[in-house]
């Protein structure tokens, strides 16, 4: 072992996750700090710069100009003094609030979630009680209970805060429940940390977001409600804030007066403060939940299709892709699918093989024409050659027209579709659902034959029809959406990874069922996984994909005696042999010897 | 050199169907012993308790029966404030058992420091390149990056790293490479057979992949419906399988030797069968398993 003086390499002085934590920069966040910053700095400096907010001068409602830039109010006060220091109040509310409101709820919301059993129980029953308390009404009557010369800002605070933290705790501890049962808390329980170190240092930062989140929120939350409180004269008795201020003005008379100077602006800060609060909230959010962000597109360039779709060369062939490409057009363009090019006989099964992003569903996506932005053909054809006798370059269909294609003559089965089935609708509605779709015409009696027809098909009992989908096994389900895609006798069936997620046994029953349907039925299959040797029993026809290009294509058997490419043959030796020549795979501990990159 | 023995284990789930509560047995009367340079694989498919079996190997679960015993070195019993000194997991998904906030740094220096390892700054700095460099990464060069910037075999190895930073000699691996891309599986069960030769580790390997088992493993534990119905030593059960269900998991794996057989186990023929008995190729006699509790 290579010994490590301290002088080589220093140890890393305080670095956290902070940064992934930070929001990405967008307009909505730039306007939202800009709102908050220049409100919060007139609220700050202000009151420093305008003279007494008190002073009664001889002035009454004088509209803006001169010395008053915003006017005065009835008993001649200078309206923009008032602002600054009500802005002043207001802000120094809303913080107290939302730290303590945050405070709350993460004591109530993050270790009950944590802790689990009688404690969480006691403190969603708690919260859950606090939650169905109106809380404006609570508000007005715990701050009228409290002598009006007592009722300092911090009175204030503290009921807004007793009656504002149970919602967000509700979402703090849902959020917690899921992140407990993460592996890396697992992981920290099996080093040995203690409870509240692991909610600290492990759950905790990654709450940081929705923390972040729900104080925003408390504090727009306080703002508004103690304006709404001071308003009905039960604010604050030792600050003026922006409630106060149009308590004043509508006890002026200042609507009725026209003097428009003294409520609008307190009103306007109140409505930008929040607009601002809100706007950064949305940036938050896009952390919490990256899918809501806004994706930037580049300008979509006309796709260059140079090869024409491809002319029916053999009437033996169901679907030719030539050269396609697909390219992400994120910001560095990644480009998933190059040139690929593959032809798939009537009644063959081809096996597509490749690692994870390799462009292999990628590939799947695009063939159907399922691939959403950023994702984007740029260029090759994609050719179905119908059995009637018509070529259809799908690239070139229109929207209704690949409504009609899809399904009808090409069906796809995606990973992880026995999941997608909806929970609360019967397996006899979902498939129905299809026929009526695409076959309006046709009667009920024979939909409902057509359905029992399918399932029979794929080896399920009819009778399970008007089950739900939660009513059967993974297997079962797996085999419904292959039924499903057989409805109406497609030519060609995708399948993407169709039984990873299933055990081998089940796996086995499966690919049995597909490969004696495409005998009996005669649809072309292309098949794709991660599991070579599963293909090399499985398929007629291999193509290995690696970084977006077919590296290897020939029939199952040549795949498997006389690989050419060295990354076939890489994978092939990852494979251990069930039952066959140890090979590679003595127990030596040393690395495997063909390759070290492994 | 530390010993772990489960002894007759038993795990019950409540489970609400309807308005009753019901028992749900996922791990029935399990023994086995785990023993240094050794390998055990539990072989078996989901819902047969093997993952349940690890977590209460790691101490993650209680049994609702039977006892786990770790004998330290000088044959005398460890106490359950130093079982985790002792005994470690090395999960399933690298992508979910790193915390995406932290660096790699903090997953190894945590634990080095809570099993009093590494005292001081300079010196738990040391022992985390240190571990780095066991799991053959590029030590310098990943220490201060979080798992996002990592690939999944690389996360395994830091999982790995943290599974020995507390000087465990009992690892216990839940699928450790079914997540990971075909092409580095070889890599990182090597790296683990490694440091089991190297440090002398007993380790419990739970898969459902028989041909990795038979591979990696000394002895194999057939489970189904949370009970053992074979064992023996990994070849003498791969190649030579006895109970119905083995031999139903063994054909059923994909075998491109094979092309066109047709299964030859009937499932129901595994149904008939059940958990009642269990075959065991070191006694080559069937036992019967009586419940346990």
């Amino acid at each position: 072992m290579t010994d490590l003086g301290p002088a080589t390499v220093a140890p890393p002085r305080g670095r956290a996750g902070w940064r992934s934590m930070l929001p990405r920069w967008s307009p909505k966040l730039g306007v939202g700090l800009g709102l908050i910053a220049v409100i919060a700095l007139f609220g700050l400096l202000g009151p420093l710069f305008v003279g007494d907010p008190v002073t009664i001068r001889d002035l009454g409602l004088t509209p803006p100009g001169g010395e008053h830039p915003l006017g005065t109010t009835l008993t001649g006060q200078d309206v923009l003094a008032q602002l600054a220091h009500s802005t002043r109040g207001s802000l120094h509310i809303g913080l107290l609030v939302g730290v303590l409101a945050t405070l709350l709820s993460a004591l109530f919301g993050i270790v009950g979630g944590y802790v689990g059993g009688v404690v969480d129980e006691a403190f969603s029953l708690f919260s859950n009680v606090m939650l169905v308390i109106p809380g404006l009404p609570l508000v007005i009557v715990v701050s009228a209970f409290v002598p009006a010369d007592q009722r300092g800002s911090w009175t204030v605070a503290v009921v807004l805060a007793i009656t504002g933290w149970a919602a967000s705790a509700r979402v703090l501890r849902a959020q917690t429940l899921s992140l407990r049962t993460r592996d890396y808390v697992a992981a920290a329980r099996v080093a040995g940390e203690k409870p509240w170190r692991v909610i600290a240092v492990e759950v905790l930062p990654n709450l940081l977001p929705l923390l972040a989140s729900q104080f925003v929120f408390s504090v727009v939350y306080a703002i508004l409600s103690e304006a709404g409180l001071s308003f009905l004269g039960l604010g604050a008795s030792n600050s003026s804030t922006l409630g106060t201020m149009l308590y004043y003005a509508q006890n002026g008379f200042a609507l009725q007066r026209e003097a428009w100077w003294w409520f609008v602006p307190p009103g306007l800060v109140i409505a930008l403060f929040g607009c601002g609060l809100a706007l950064v909230n949305f940036s938050i959010d896009e952390i919490i939940n990256p899918g809501l962000r806004d994706i930037p597109r580049r300008p979509r360039a006309e796709a260059v299709r140079e090869p024409a779709p491809a002319a029916r060369t053999d009437d033996d062939v169901v679907l030719t892709v030539d050269r396609l490409s697909v390219v992400y057009q994120v910001d560095t363009p990644v480009h998933a699918v190059k040139d690929v090019s593959l032809t798939l006989r009537r009644g063959e099964i081809l096996g597509l093989a490749g690692e994870s992003g390799c462009g292999k569903t990628t590939l799947a996506y695009a063939v159907d024409r399922l691939h959403r932005p950023p994702a984007e053909i740029t260029g090759g054809s994609v050719t179905f050659h119908d059995r009637d006798g018509e070529d259809v370059d799908v690239l070139a269909l229109r929207p209704e027209e690949l409504r009609a294609f899809r399904w009808s003559k090409l069906s796809v089965v995606f990973q992880g579709a026995m999941n997608a089935l909806n929970p609360v609708i019967t397996v006899r509605a979902q498939l129905e659902d299809v026929l009526i779709t695409h076959r309006p015409g046709m009667s009920r009696a024979a939909r409902r034959a057509r359905c029992e027809e399918v399932l029979r098909l794929v080896g399920v009992d009819p009778r399970r029809l008007g089950s739900f989908p939660h009513e059967l096994s993974g297997g079962m389900r797996q085999r419904v959406v292959i039924a499903m895609a057989l409805l109406l006798d497609p030519q060609v069936m995708i399948m993407d990874e169709p039984t990873t997620a299933l055990d081998v046994v089940v796996q086995r029953g499966i690919l049995r069922e597909i490969m004696r349907l495409r005998d009996e039925i005669g649809f072309a299959v292309l098949f794709i996984t991660h599991d070579l040797p599963l293909l090399l029993e499985l398929a007629d026809r291999i193509a290995v994909m690696k970084d977006g290009e077919i590296v290897e294509h020939g029939p199952a058997e040549q795949v498997h005696r006389e690989p050419r490419h060295p990354y076939t043959r890489r994978l092939l030796d990852s494979f251990p042999s069930l039952t066959g020549e140890r090979g590679a795979f003595v127990r030596s501990g040393e690395p495997a010897p063909s390759g070290g990159a492994r | 050199m530390t010993t772990l023995e489960a002894r007759r284990l038993v795990k019950d789930f409540p489970v609400r169907v309807g308005l009753r509560r019901v028992k749900l047995r996922a791990v029935d009367d399990v023994s086995f012993t785990l023993v240094p340079g050794r390998t055990v694989a539990l072989v078996g498919e989901s819902g047969s308790g093997k993952s349940t079996i690890a977590r209460m190997i790691a101490r993650l679960e209680k049994p609702s029966g039977g006892d786990i015993a770790l004998t330290a070195p000088d044959g005398s019993r460890v106490p359950d404030r130093h079982y985790r000194d002792h005994v470690q997991m090395v999960f399933q998904d690298p992508f979910a058992s790193l915390n995406p906030f932290h660096t790699v740094e903090h997953h190894l220096a945590r634990p080095l420091k809570l099993h009093g390892r590494a005292a001081g700054r300079e010196e738990t700095w040391r022992q985390v390149l240190r571990l780095l460099e066991r799991v053959s990464l590029p030590a310098r060069d990943v220490v201060h990056r979080r798992p996002h910037e990592l690939s999944g075999g690389q996360r395994q190895r830091v999982a790995i790293a943290r599974a020995l930073a507390p000087g465990a000699k009992v690892v216990v691996a839940d699928e450790p490479v079914s997540m990971l891309d075909v092409s580095i599986r070889l890599g990182v069960l090597n790296l683990l057979a490694r440091l089991q030769r190297e440090e002398g580790l007993a380790v419990l390997y739970i898969t459902h992949d028989l041909a990795t088992a038979r591979h990696f493993s000394d002895d194999v534990l057939v489970l189904y419906k949370g009970r053992v119905v074979e064992r023996g030593p990994a070849d003498d059960v791969i190649l030579n399988p006895r109970h119905p269900y083995t031999k139903l998991l063994a054909a059923a794996a994909p075998n491109p030797d094979a092309r066109g057989r047709a299964l030859d186990v009937d499932p129901a023929e595994v149904e008939r069968a059940g958990a009642a008995a269990a075959y065991d190729h070191t006694t080559g006699r069937w036992e019967d398993v009586r419940t346990a509790g």
